[in-house]
């Protein structure tokens, strides 16, 4: 018989309900996922507490993958920390060189020439397209759906050839440097990246068919993990995960460096097409179109670099010792806001050295969203975050 | 209801369009490369495992004292300019991260890192590799020192028999000039 | 006994002849012994034919999966890599049986044995062939209740799945066990209501007579308008039924780790491998020999039984490699959408068809129709 005072709930498969219900909640369970668990991306670990599929409590615990970064850099003088800033945020590693020795060469009080300005930028906006590729390809593989992954991976890998060709290295590339670029563009470059765009335009298109458009893909993410506009600000998020909120805030438009004042291009946000504003599928969208974006970027800077002026580096002293003082410099990280602050004493290694890493920051956020979700939401959650956990340890 | 109907329509309608996608692919070329026997074609400018002009090496050390990881060891005697008696130059590979920063200083521009990347080993001990070409003195400089030395050799040899024959001739003198005195 | 099945009288043939070899007959063993005896045969080949298919799948799959993600997928051993299933078998075979402390030791090492048991036994009322000089179905046992018992033999699989999920003493394991057990039951509805339709068109529950209803192109799916719908239907229910994506949440390895198998390992992680590829054989066999006319190729049903196995054989390849396709495809489901997508649209819809099955073929409306069409 019915419990009168039990009021019948419209939908069975309710959560709210379901959470609420006293009769069919079960024995709630601790449950451990990660650090090793495959959709952590990394060496994440999240202690959840379940009811049935019900996730009630989340705690992201971070630690795993801590390799002292900030000290490293402490102990280093300006120009040997440079390759460690790669192994942070690996996935982009071009972005977190370039934070790092705009920091400096803010510290050092460095001029840099335009040429040299406008290659970072080219160099820095493919390598966020390349990060992109990653989020959409590790976010099928959370959804469960493998080919979208090894497709962006098709991708990503042509990309890195290109990086390979000017710098020589594939993933941890050390090629924007303190008062300029490693090297110069080599010949034939330009109409090699030029040529992968054109391409990559079209396999964008694909990847839609593949995954963004796809129902069940939308049921997967569209009102799922909704962060409003206040939580953006209170958990200080920044990058896609904020853009996807709906608040149209990004550090190149917004306190423009380098040359990004000069550019045209349009900042996507989350317009809750598919669901909510600030549903995973809005982050997730942001994201691709943020690559499309990045393309038009890229092209503008090669047209740009024709009439540029200066070389590929400023004149570094080879003993550098910037003077006494602080600085802070925040860039746009495919992740978000990137800050490095670092203190001088006037010698040659930082007397501080802080990193604001956007995927930290992003990730604090969990504990707040995941109760509520079920198991499968969590892993899309969490997937949306876009967390990398090189950056998140340091 | 209604919308869950339609919603399964949308669901079937896209999977087909995803479908057709992997399809696609499915008639394509495959993009990977058959690994051991065909190997990709790296950039010159690739930084793989370094190589060593060893001529051209002062060793002057700039290298190991710009490496971030401290990865180079170098090993060496002056005896004199220009002539450089090696002992060791060694670059640890399991410490070594490819920044290429070891290459910028050099003032010879001897230090390159080459196409080579594939380096693993059993042991770590064996990351450990020798870059010098030859141990010691230069097989260039060998000659030019052995010919220097024979030079020298020959003249010691020379001044030494020279020094003889005066010796020799010398007492005669004294010895004439004694018969003389005498 | 032997007069009901093809196969079993011609394995007591076999040992008929193997016996006069030794100047003996078949009679010198009494009855009961002449069938348990045929029965282990049959059951010892049909072991080793699902063995090696899985064998085939397991490659075709990684094939299929590799160039579908632009990658060759296995091409080392063996020419285009086929014998790497096998190395990977031995492989398998040789790693640790581990049991995690804590398991159920009893429950833990039963359960793979029972969950492929229940899949390889359904195989018994499979019509492979069709001989056409006896005018009889090729199958082990043509059992008047075939589906029936094919349907029912199927569902205890789900109780091994469950028993593997507890016993392994992992929470994860738990969770998949869970799901597989709201899942399968759910989705036996729908695929229980449209495997309805052609026993009703059919007038028969064994698979055998239904074979015999198709021969010369008369094929089910044809015969009226609902059919494909009932196809599809059958399909979606029989692809949650054997786990594969986008219903794979039991293992669902980006949320589960490996969902209920994932203590198992070696001999007792292949039987769960088996019994998926096992299953998805005996799904697309039915949907073969219920829609798409068994063996029969439009009038080849005159020719030999070995052919129309052929036949049948390509139709279950192209429904594995739809499946494969699908998986290689789509994203995973939620469970609550799972549970949506099998009580809210699929079932509601198999009870449609049903419907409209029944009128349809109740007032004969496809020879009317005929009619009206080739008056005018």
């Amino acid at each position: 018989m019915l419990n009168p005072a039990m009021p019948l709930p419209d939908d069975p498969l309710d959560r709210d309900i379901l959470i609420g219900a006293g009769d069919i909640s079960t024995d709630e369970m601790y449950i451990n996922m990660g650090p090793q668990h495959p959709s952590t991306h990394g060496v994440l670990r999240v202690l959840l507490r379940t009811d049935g599929e019900i996730v009630t409590e989340a705690h992201p615990h971070i630690g795993y993958l801590h390799r002292c970064a900030e000290k490293i850099g402490e102990c280093l003088d300006y120009i040997k920390f440079q390759p460690y800033t790669d192994r942070m945020d690996y996935l982009a590693a071009m972005n977190n060189n370039l934070g790092y020795a705009m920091t400096v060469e803010k510290l050092a009080g460095l001029e840099i020439p335009e040429r040299a300005q406008l290659l970072r930028v080219i160099i820095v906006e493919l390598n966020r397209i390349a990060s992109h590729l990653i989020a959409f390809g590790t976010y099928g593989l959370d959804a469960g759906a493998l080919t979208p992954f090894f497709h962006a991976w098709r991708e990503r890998e042509e990309m890195l050839t290109l990086f390979e060709k000017i710098c020589g290295a594939r993933l941890t590339y050390n090629y924007v440097c303190i008062g300029g670029v490693v090297n110069d563009m080599p010949e034939g470059w330009e109409d090699m990246v030029l040529d992968f765009l054109d391409r990559f335009e079209k396999r964008w298109k694909e990847y839609n068919d593949l995954l963004t458009y796809n129902r069940i893909f939308i049921r997967r993410t569209a009102d799922i993990g909704v962060i409003t506009r206040e939580d953006c600000v209170a958990y200080a998020l920044t990058g896609p995960m904020m853009r996807g909120s709906g608040i149209d805030w990004d550090l190149r438009r917004d306190r423009p460096y380098m040359m990004y004042d000069r550019f045209e291009y349009d900042i996507p946000i989350g317009e809750g097409k598919m669901g909510t504003v600030g549903d995973c599928w809005d982050r997730y969208w942001v994201r691709m179109v943020e690559m499309k974006e990045s393309g038009k970027i890229v092209r503008q800077a090669f047209d740009m670099l024709k009439g540029a002026e200066g070389t590929h580096k400023a004149k570094v002293p080879k003993v550098f010792k910037p003077k006494k003082g602080e600085c802070y410099v925040g860039i746009e990280n495919p992740r978000g806001e990137l800050g490095f602050y670092i203190v001088s004493d006037g010698s040659k290694n930082a007397y501080r050295m802080r990193v604001r890493g956007p995927s930290f920051c992003n990730l604090s956020i969990l504990e707040k969203l995941l109760p509520g979700a079920m198991i499968a939401d969590a892993v899309m959650i969490i997937g949306s975050t876009d967390i990398v956990l090189g950056e998140v340890d340091r | 209801m209604v919308e869950t109907f339609k919603d399964f329509g949308f669901a079937v309608k896209t999977a087909i369009k995803g479908m057709g996608i992997t399809l696609k692919t499915f008639f394509e070329k495959p993009v990977t490369l058959q690994y051991p026997e065909e190997r990709p074609e790296v950039d010159s400018r690739y930084r793989g495992i370094h190589f060593l002009e060893q001529e051209k090496c002062i060793s002057c050390k700039v290298c190991a004292l710009a490496c971030p990881v401290d990865c180079i060891h170098i090993e060496s005697e002056l005896p004199e300019k220009g002539l450089y008696d090696w002992d060791r130059f060694d670059i640890d590979y399991g410490l070594c991260m490819f920044c290429e920063l070891c290459c910028f200083p050099c003032p010879t521009n001897c230090i390159h890192m080459g196409k080579e990347f594939d380096f693993s080993r059993f042991s770590r001990m064996d990351l450990v590799r020798n870059m010098l070409t030859w141990e010691g003195v230069s097989p260039a400089q060998k000659k030019e020192v052995d010919g220097i030395a024979a030079e020298k050799a020959a003249k010691k040899a020379a001044a030494a028999e020279a020094k003889k024959k005066a010796a020799q001739d010398e007492p005669k003198d004294t010895q004439d000039e004694k018969k003389d005195g005498e | 006994m032997f007069e009901q099945s093809i196969i079993l009288s011609a394995i007591r043939d076999a040992i008929d002849w193997v016996l006069g070899l030794v100047g003996q007959d078949i009679s010198i063993l009494p009855l009961p012994v002449q069938v348990v005896l045929c029965g282990l045969i049959a059951a010892g080949g049909l072991m080793g034919a699902i063995a090696f298919a899985v064998l085939i799948y397991v490659w075709m799959e990684r094939r299929i999966a590799g160039r579908m993600q632009a990658r060759r997928g296995p091409n080392r051993v063996g020419p285009y890599g086929l014998l790497q299933t096998v190395a990977d078998t031995f492989k398998l075979l040789r790693k640790e049986d581990i049991i995690p402390t804590g398991a159920n030791r009893i429950l833990f090492a039963f359960a793979p044995m029972l969950v492929l048991a229940g899949v390889v036994a359904a195989f018994a009322a499979i019509p492979i062939s069709w001989d056409a000089d006896k005018g009889e179905p090729i199958m082990i046992a043509d059992i008047d209740l075939g589906i029936f018992l094919i349907t029912a033999i199927v569902a205890t699989e789900v109780i091994g799945v469950i028993m593997a999920g507890w016993a392994s003493n992992n929470k994860w394991s738990l969770y998949g066990a869970m799901r597989e057990a709201a899942q399968v039951v759910s989705y036996e509805i729908p695929l229980g209501l449209s495997l309805l339709v052609p026993v009703l068109i059919v007038g028969d529950l064994s698979l055998g007579a239904a074979t015999e209803d198709q021969l010369g192109g008369n094929w089910l799916i044809w015969r009226n308008p609902f059919m494909w719908a009932v196809f599809f239907i059958f399909y979606v229910a029989g692809l949650a039924n054997c786990k594969r994506a986008p219903f794979d949440l039991p293992e669902a390895e980006s949320e589960l780790v490996a969902g209920f198998h994932t203590e198992y390992s070696g001999l007792r992680f292949s039987f769960f491998f088996m019994e998926e590829y096992a299953s998805m054989t005996l799904i697309s066999a039915i949907g073969a020999i219920y829609f798409f006319g068994a063996g029969d190729l439009f009038g080849l049903q005159g020719s030999s039984s070995l052919i129309m196995f052929g036949v049948l054989l390509f139709k279950i390849l192209v429904s594995i490699f739809v499946m494969m396709w699908i998986r290689w495809t789509l994203p995973r489901l939620r469970i609550d959408q799972v549970m949506t997508l099998g009580y809210k649209v699929l079932t509601p819809i198999a009870f449609f068809l049903l419907l409209g099955v029944t009128v349809w073929d109740l007032y004969d409306l496809n020879d009317k129709l005929w009619e009206l069409f080739s008056r005018s």
